[in-house]
């Protein structure tokens, strides 16, 4: 007969595992996420485990205080969530327009470079090269 | 008493532990933004909220008990209305549902 | 309301007598005061507190399965080896009008099997609900409307 402690003390131990698993698998989506929203699900998930992870720890170590803690990061978390809706919201446009617009962007200055380039004739070395500079900066984000 | 206890608060650090896993797993393969909300928004919710009731009837006193119940509440408010906001603000930007999505009864709304 | 803080009075008042402050002596006053209130029901004309209280139970324990429910509906999609999801979005006609029981409906529909409230539209008639499963939306509609709307106008109004 095992004693009610010992299963008590394996019990603690594997949940600490399954949440660190979890933590991982979110973290990769957090990671990978193609969108914003993605990744902002992916930070309320991290907050929800988060709170998992202090409430398994004030249990195993008798610290009444740690309860204070995961209210005070459930708090923070839901405003934070609510704060990254209102900055999707505010920003007002999907990664597909920002490509979109970027690649836009791009291609008009890549004519206007070549446009210039041409009427001056001069040296046809230099001139694409700031244009081509700029389209590089601009598609990065 | 204790015993049965501490059993029950084993068995469902267990479950709340499980439930979480299930939604981070369903994070990562649901297919778009709206069916994930739902892994985080209810598995989520349910693991955390079992993992404090763990923790409430660990702690035998009643001050720890009503915090953490009082957590569990707090959780349970919060969750929807966060998982709410963000589906709002992703459909109103422009985030589309997933291909496999079989029906939109919002779109002709929001072309209006 | 107020009957209710006479109940919570009651119960603290139990537990200062008794002399001790633990959670299970408190719920155990708690019990009695109910006990106590019920007794001079009559007097004290609590007859509406006791039957509201009755349906407000009811709501949160039916909030509590469906929880746990849709908690586990979700577990066994997600460990499926391969999901067959017909995701979308529903529009569904509202008939509780005020903003509280808007808020609660649309809170209780986002912690139910395979349901999540997106949005209400600005004259606050149509919920819009995203589906896990959009095949049957009628079927789910209905759900709706017998369940938590009727339940909360119940425990309302």
């Amino acid at each position: 007969m095992i004693g009610v402690e010992t299963i008590f003390d394996y019990a603690v131990t594997t949940t600490l595992g399954v949440l660190c698993l979890s933590f991982l698998v979110t973290i990769y989506r957090i990671v990978k996420g193609p969108t914003l929203p993605d990744r902002i699900l992916g930070l309320d998930m991290l907050v929800l485990i988060a709170i998992g992870f202090i409430a398994v720890i004030g249990i195993k170590t008798g610290y009444a205080l740690y309860v204070d803690v995961a209210i005070a990061l459930g708090l923070v978390g839901f405003l934070a969530t609510v704060a990254f809706a209102r900055f999707v919201l505010s920003r007002g446009k999907t990664e597909d327009d920002i490509l979109t617009e970027a690649r836009e962007a791009a291609s008009t200055a890549r004519r206007e470079a070549k446009l210039r380039a041409r009427p001056s004739g001069g040296n046809p070395g230099s001139a694409p090269h700031p244009g081509a500079g700029q389209t590089g900066g601009e598609t990065n984000p | 008493m204790t015993e049965i206890v501490t059993l029950i608060s084993a068995g469902l650090l267990l479950i709340g532990s499980a439930f979480t896993l299930v939604a981070s797993i369903g994070l990562l393969r649901l297919p778009d933004v709206y069916t994930r909300m739902h892994a985080a928004s209810k598995a989520g919710t349910m693991g955390s909220c079992l993992m404090l009731i763990a923790l409430a009837i660990h702690s035998a006193d009643f001050g720890t008990m009503s915090r953490a119940l009082a957590g569990v509440v707090f959780i349970l408010l919060t969750a929807p209305v966060s998982s709410h906001l963000l589906a709002k603000a992703a459909y109103t930007v422009g985030y589309r549902l997933h291909a496999s999505s079989v029906r939109d009864e919002m779109a002709p709304q929001d072309k209006q | 309301m107020s009957l209710f803080l006479v109940n919570v009075l009651l119960a603290l008042a139990w537990a200062a007598v008794t002399g001790s402050f633990t959670f299970l002596n408190f719920a155990f006053g708690f019990v009695l005061a109910i006990f106590a209130l019920s007794l001079i029901r009559e007097q004290v004309g609590s007859v509406g507190y006791f039957s509201r209280a009755r349906r407000v139970v009811s709501l949160l324990l039916l909030f509590v399965t469906e929880l746990v429910l849709s908690a586990w509906k979700v577990a066994l999609l997600v460990l499926s080896p391969r999901m067959d999801l017909k995701p979308g979005i529903f529009a569904y006609p509202l008939r509780v009008d005020r903003d509280f029981e808007i808020t609660i409906l649309a809170n209780l529909i986002t912690l139910t099997p395979g349901t999540l409230s997106v949005d209400v539209s600005d004259d606050r008639r149509i919920l819009y609900i995203h589906a896990m499963d959009a095949s049957d939306p009628d079927a789910t509609r209905r759900e709706i409307a017998e369940g938590f709307e009727s339940k909360i106008m119940e425990a309302f109004r």
